[in-house]
């Protein structure tokens, strides 16, 4: 107690509280204070009135539940050109999962974006508003193949965005000869030294093609089988990454030389110089494409609606590639790429490699909640 | 000396009987108003803020699934707790992080204690200024300081290369990370700090001249410490134990940063069904079995201990 | 007594200088510890290297220009400094109530108030984040800064309320007790007894519930609406391996700025 000297003790913390105090005051209102504007929740649009204003007139606000990262303005650069006083304000989400979670949870987002393998969910719980495609003046840029992937009973519920491939990234000077199957990610010669993503379905989806289970009707039998494969398989990884940015320096300190990996990965690593190669597996590479969709109940349909279609515009698709290695849905957008890095990460040269690919099957919820719960088991036996 | 003080008796009994309440009747504490300023914000917010979320998630755990209005009623089922108790990993995955959270309590707390005591006896004025200075690394993201920790660790890091341009090893050691060793390691290093917080709260109780004291009956600085200072300054040792423990429990952030696959802990399991799997009933059920186990494991302790001998002293 | 003279400090540090050493070393031993990380933050924040790799790549202070030239990443860091200070005041004033009660109060409800003071360590920062995010959706409250302020003070509750009952805990009511025969009420007391005495651990507590506060990411997550705070915003960033230089600078001005703070703030307090 006597060395505290309380007064002076006191006195100096008063001294910091009030600086901090008048800190954060100066530094702007704006930020400290709750938006009160309502983010697309309570303000209805004016449905009629829209079409007759011009889009650089057009006010509004617009709220979407996104990934991290999104939100920078490169990624909807066409709606922020075309449609200069709009207000859009994001919300994130870190996984598949949680943003279906906030959806359910009652967000007031009025446009989200799932990947596929989540798409059906939306659709069977109502979550999703149907989209009116005629709307759309990018849509004809977009292949039948994709416009496929957000199609359910015949219905477009979502429009697909952002792409591209998973396979086996592996470094050619840590690892001797030419990889090309799926059993590399569970081959003890590289004991330590692997790195799978974290994510049961993924899991389950691996084992599926080495073993040429049926993705969509694994049995009991064939799930127990999987979760002891990757019991047995987990000493093997260095560690599970979560996001590429954990993947990236795993692989380019050495620590990791084989992973599960998206060709984001693979272009970054090639940018950095590092000496990588990602596979064309026998079993064949798997594909997932984003799509965005509006939520069920949004008052802000029409806006969100323009949102969507300017997302497939073809300075935002340009963003995406560039900037994120990312596919874009947008046709003429992939058919324009010149660069030898993302032509050799997205094997552009490759006609057959679309054939040769397994995209990703929406999941019914027995099957997320079973493949869920049998990694969480893999990951708690060690 | 006033004797009803260590009978073990409140202030509100002193005070009341002052005031006059009779004897043997439950006195009256005049200082009733008081009283409750002091108990209705806290309660309010509490309530409001803890006991309704918690409420939420407990009839949550007992919900078959997702499906549907979430605030809408239901039919409740025990699935989700039988299939807990059928799954051993995760059981053993919770006594597991039992165990860690106990070593790492008992060792930051243990490591705590040099801290406070320097801090409390030897530091003077600059006490204070030291304390703020040990706690302003944790204004730095966590994520950045581990992530230049893993650089320093890694197997082509710092660490591994200096010992390896010394001869000291011919292959980088790879047990300096991605395992339940770096878990714990890096959970008692981030700990210390916070630890020796109520452990010098309650230092500040021993008045210098009772080591005065101790020193002219010719106590040595052992003895001294052994029965002057560490019981007055037990329920700071108590209080920092418990801080740290209860929430190492269900630690997940640090065991995804550097623990592996081997270093998985309970609530790495929980925070993957609610964030990976959507699957929030039987993450709450998760959740409920480790706070009531928690819970249950710290009131066996504190009844142990005997804190309300320590409370009332 | 009169016969030896009365100890005098120099005395009482005589009799224990080697362990004074071993504790000061100790110390700054830590100190060097919790810094070393930091240090390396620093070293990259003024290298040219895009990743945390070494070798480093030539001296640059690029990385602070960038810094202020993007808003973005500003408002989240005055967006974190405004939820912690405001939050970390609240769960001082409410842990310190709570402490008071414990340790100065009889009543029935003593043994369910501790427990739901401790109970924030306990429950899982996803879980309660869900159900606070469900229960304010469902109550129609917008999410803000000030809902992840009122998940701060909830979870910074526990740490304050253990710190100040530490140091409240067996001092003896006696001060309080004179202080009330002689005739002051006990808000009277409460201020100008019981509060200096606890204001070593007060300052304590608000040191800690602003940094459990300043870092927190999972509520924040959850809770944040449209203005991410600094964690949220970094780890968004992160995704972005170009980002990564100038976080890291925004990490290590911080730092920076708040040692420089407390530095004056101690050689005021000096003079």
């Amino acid at each position: 107690m006597h060395s505290w000297r309380s007064r002076s003790v006191m006195r100096g913390s008063i001294g910091l509280v009030v600086v901090s105090l008048i800190v954060v005051a100066c530094g702007g209102g704006a930020s400290t204070v709750p938006s009160t504007a309502p983010t697309g929740g309570t303000t209805p649009a004016p449905t009629v009135a829209a079409t007759e204003v011009p889009p650089d007139e057009l006010t509004g606000s617009l709220s979407v539940l996104d990934w991290s990262g999104y939100d920078a303005e490169d990624f909807w650069a066409d709606f922020d050109g075309t449609y200069p006083k709009v207000d859009v304000a994001f919300e994130f989400g870190i996984s598949d999962a949680d943003i279906y979670g906030k959806i359910k949870g009652g967000s007031s987002a009025d446009i989200f974006h799932p990947y596929t393998g989540w798409l059906q969910f939306y659709v069977d719980e109502g979550l999703v508003a149907e989209i009116d495609t005629s709307k759309l003046t990018n849509w004809a840029a977009v292949p039948d193949s994709f416009k496929a992937v957000g199609q359910f009973d015949g219905k477009q519920y979502f429009i697909p965005w952002d792409w591209g491939f998973t396979s086996v990234l592996y470094r050619t000077d840590k690892v001797s000869g030419m990889i090309d199957t799926w059993s590399a990610l569970l081959d003890p010669t590289y004991d330590g030294h692997i790195s799978m993503w974290d994510d049961g379905p993924a899991a389950v989806t691996v084992s599926s093609y080495i073993h040429g289970y049926d993705e969509t009707a694994v049995t009991d039998v064939e799930l127990a089988d999987i979760k002891q494969e990757w019991i047995d398989q987990a000493p093997l990884n260095i560690a599970y990454w979560a996001a590429e940015s954990d993947l990236v320096p795993l692989m380019q300190s050495g620590d990791a030389w084989v992973a599960y990996a998206w060709q984001g990965a693979y272009a970054t690593l090639l940018g950095e110089g590092v000496p990588v190669a990602y596979a064309n597996p026998k079993e064949g590479r798997n594909s997932w494409v984003g799509a965005y969709g509006i939520s069920a109940g949004s008052p802000n349909y029409d806006l969100a609606l323009r949102f969507l279609d300017e997302k497939l515009g073809e300075l935002t698709g340009n963003s995406l590639v560039n900037l994120y290695y990312y596919g874009s849905a947008n046709g003429n957008v992939m058919a324009s790429i010149t660069d030898a890095t993302l032509k050799e990460a997205f094997s552009i040269d490759n006609p057959d490699i679309l054939e040769a690919t397994n995209f990703t099957p929406n999941l019914t919820a027995d099957q997320r909640d079973a493949w869920t719960a049998m990694w969480a088991e893999v990951k708690a036996s060690q | 000396m006033d004797g009803d003080v260590g009978r073990g008796q409140g202030l509100s009994v002193i005070l009341a009987r002052r005031a006059g309440a009779p004897q043997g009747a439950r006195p009256a504490d005049p200082r009733r108003r008081t009283f409750w300023a002091l108990a209705l914000p806290p309660a309010l917010g509490l309530t409001l803020f803890l006991v309704a979320p918690l409420l939420f998630m407990a009839a949550l755990s007992f919900r078959t699934d997702l499906s549907g209005t979430l605030l809408a009623p239901f039919a409740p089922t025990l699935k989700h707790y039988a299939q807990l108790a059928a799954t051993t990993p995760f059981l053993r995955s919770l006594g597991l992080s039992a165990l860690t959270a106990l070593g790492v309590a008992a060792t930051a707390t243990a490591l705590a204690y040099p801290l406070a005591y320097y801090l409390a006896f030897r530091a003077g004025r600059r006490a204070a200024f030291y304390l703020v200075l040990l706690l302003v690394p944790f204004w730095t993201s966590y994520l950045l300081r581990v992530m230049a920790w893993k650089l320093m660790l890694g197997g082509e890091g710092v660490v591994n290369s200096l010992l390896m341009s010394a001869g000291i090893v011919e292959e980088p050691i790879a047990a300096l990370l991605y395992n339940r060793a770096a878990v714990i390691v890096t959970l008692v290093y981030v700990w210390i700090p916070f630890a020796a917080l109520p452990i010098l709260a309650a230092l500040g109780r021993v008045d210098v001249r009772l080591h005065e004291a101790a020193a002219d009956l010719y106590a040595t600085p052992f003895q001294q410490f052994r029965r002057v200072t560490l019981p007055l300054s037990l329920p700071g040792v108590i209080a920092a134990f418990l801080m740290v423990f209860i929430p190492t429990v269900g630690e997940y952030v640090t065991p995804l940063l550097v623990g592996g696959t081997s270093g998985t802990m309970y609530g790495n399991i929980i925070q993957d069904f609610f964030t990976r799997a959507a699957n929030w009933p039987y993450g709450s059920a998760l959740a409920m079995v480790m706070l009531v186990g928690t819970l249950g494991l710290v009131a066996v302790g504190l009844r142990l201990v005997n804190p309300r001998r320590l409370l009332e002293r | 007594m009169t016969a030896t003279a009365r100890p005098t400090a120099a005395r009482l540090v005589a009799t224990r200088g080697p362990r004074r050493r071993w504790l000061g070393s100790y110390f700054w031993l830590l100190i060097g510890a919790l810094y070393l990380p930091i240090s390396i933050l620093f070293v990259f924040s003024i290298n040219a290297n895009t990743t945390l790799a070494f070798p480093l790549k030539g001296f640059t202070l690029d990385w602070y220009e960038q810094l202020f030239d993007t808003p973005a990443l500003l408002r989240a860091v005055r967006n974190s400094l405004g939820v912690a200070v405001w939050s970390s005041l609240a769960a001082t004033a409410l842990g310190a109530m709570v402490a008071i009660l414990l340790s100065r109060f009889d009543f029935r409800g003593k043994g369910a108030l501790t427990g739901l003071a401790i109970m924030p360590l306990i429950v899982p920062y996803v879980v309660l984040g869900v159900a606070l995010l469900v229960l304010f959706k469902a109550a129609g409250v917008p999410l803000s800064l000030v809902t992840v302020g009122i998940a701060h003070v909830i979870v910074a509750l526990p740490y304050t309320t253990l710190i100040v009952l530490a140091r409240l805990v067996g001092f003896d009511a006696q001060l309080e007790e004179a202080a009330m025969d002689l005739g002051a009420s006990y808000p009277t007391t409460l201020r100008l007894v019981v509060l200096p005495i606890a204001a070593p651990a007060l300052l304590s507590a608000w040191v800690t519930a602003f940094t459990v506060s300043f870092d927190e990411f999972a509520l924040a997550l959850f809770l944040a609406g449209r203005d991410p705070t600094f964690p949220v915003y970094l780890y968004g960033q992160l995704r972005f391996a170009t980002t990564l230089p100038v976080l890291i600078a925004t990490a290590v001005l911080l730092m920076l700025s708040t040692l420089t703070l407390i530095l004056v703030t101690e050689r005021i307090r000096r003079r």
